[in-house]
């Protein structure tokens, strides 16, 4: 069960990386790279990590997508 | 082979650094370079997180009549001051790239090269 | 760059890297040199040596200090570095150097509702997440971004614009250096009672100073931590 988990995850988050890699909206990307984030620190609780899971997820999941998206808003949003 | 199979937690980080390294170097947008980067980044932090992980153990908290196996603490601090090193990394390189964009008028490393 | 050559950086990265985490122990194996040496010796003394029952925490404020005074200095000297980077603001705003959804983006009423709704409890969670950091899951950089990421929230909400910010200016410059302040006031107030730097009083009678001095570092750290994110933040905004 629990390696079932964590193979799960593990597919998810190659999957966003490369949907991440893929996409050519930087909006998209951020977003996907936010779920990512998550998903990496759902693993990392299940891997008796809680104090790295709670930082990541404010950290990854929150401030640098925020941070990604003002950028994105005073650059611009496609990819060339 | 044997090994790596047995080793397939490691081997999808190493694969997710690649596809980071991939993002940082083929693609020429600043802004995709710098997410290809914190992909990178949360691939080293998982891999030392699992590092740290035992059989069977529980988060490294040992109040009073906590039984073990626990896992390895050391592991956890790094990454914990690591992450919060990477936003900073992030931020900085993202203050960068809105000067580049107000000064050049691009993100395209390759636009970048030829407009001095 | 050319399609071949980043074939060859990647499997010149990869195929090493490989090798390598092959050769490596199980993950999760006992008897892995990660849970083989200082390991071992703090989860094991890590209560008697610094009364932490949270051990990340033990390593953060006591084992590794001096590790985490220098990375409290990194983040204080990235902010200072975004606040360099940014151009002066131009006469007559700034505003038409840009475009897409800046600054000026109205927020939905519905998300300015669920912000100012939970913004207690999150407030309260960090302040949770500080103060028990040492015997429950948590510490001052964990709670700090939790409280960095309130911050953020609530100024989407409160205080746009330079005119009107969330905290007085003088104020946040002091609250930013809070972590570095808090480390070298400890550290120093360690070097007077026992001879070391970050040095902790190791006297069972003197428990509660000890816990004193842990706490303060840790609401340091959250407060400094929690303050250069909102900076961060707004520089990037552009305030």
């Amino acid at each position: 069960m629990s390696q079932a988990f964590d193979l799960v995850m593990l597919a998810l988050l190659i999957a966003m990386a490369l949907a991440v890699a893929r996409s050519k909206d930087l909006l998209a990307a951020a977003i996907i790279f936010s779920g990512y984030s998550l998903v990496m620190c759902l693993l990392w609780q299940h891997r008796g990590a809680p104090d790295v899971a709670m930082t990541e997820a404010a950290i990854g999941a929150g401030v640098t997508t925020i941070l990604v998206l003002l950028a994105i808003g005073r650059t611009r949003r496609r990819e060339k | 082979m044997d090994d790596l199979w047995g080793n397939i937690d490691y081997a999808a980080f190493v694969g997710l650094f690649c596809i980071g390294l991939y993002v940082v170097v083929a693609k020429q947008n600043l802004i995709k370079k710098l997410l290809g980067l914190n992909i990178m980044e949360t691939a080293v932090f998982a891999f030392i997180v699992t590092s740290g992980m035992v059989d069977g153990g529980t988060a490294p908290i040992i109040g009073p009549g906590a039984t073990g196996p626990f896992a390895s603490p050391l592991p956890h601090a790094l990454i914990v001051t690591g992450i919060v090193v990477a936003v900073s990394i992030t931020a900085l390189a993202l203050s960068l790239i809105v000067e580049i964009y107000r000064q050049c008028g691009t993100l395209e490393a390759d636009e970048l090269k030829g407009a001095e | 760059m050319k399609k071949p050559l980043v074939a060859v950086t990647l499997a010149a990265a990869a195929v090493p890297m490989l090798i390598g985490v092959a050769a490596l122990p199980r993950p999760g194996d006992p008897t892995a040199p990660a849970h083989t040496h200082v390991a071992a010796h703090y989860i094991e003394a890590g209560a008697r040596e610094t009364g932490a029952d949270n051990r990340v925490t033990a390593v953060l404020l006591n084992y590794r200090a001096f590790d985490t005074f220098g990375e409290v200095l990194v983040i204080f000297a990235a902010l200072a570095a975004v606040i360099a980077v940014r151009s002066p603001a131009t006469p007559g705003g700034r505003a038409d150097d840009m475009p897409g959804p800046g600054p000026g983006l109205p927020i939905s009423p519905v998300v300015a509702f669920i912000i100012r709704l939970t913004a207690p409890f999150i407030a309260l969670f960090g302040a949770f997440v500080i103060f028990r950091g040492h015997v429950s899951p948590g510490g001052g950089f964990q709670g700090g971004v939790i409280l960095g990421a309130l911050l953020v929230l609530l100024s989407l909400v409160l205080g746009r614009g330079a005119e009107r910010p969330l905290l007085a200016v003088p104020l946040a410059r002091w609250l930013q250096a809070a972590a570095p302040l808090a480390f070298t006031g400890v550290g120093l107030l360690g070097l007077a009672l026992t001879g070391a730097l970050l040095g902790y009083p190791a006297e069972p009678e003197r428990h509660a100073l000890r816990e004193l001095m842990m706490i303060t570092l840790d609401v340091g750290i959250g407060i400094g931590g929690a303050m250069i994110i909102l900076g961060l933040f707004l520089e990037m905004r552009g305030d």
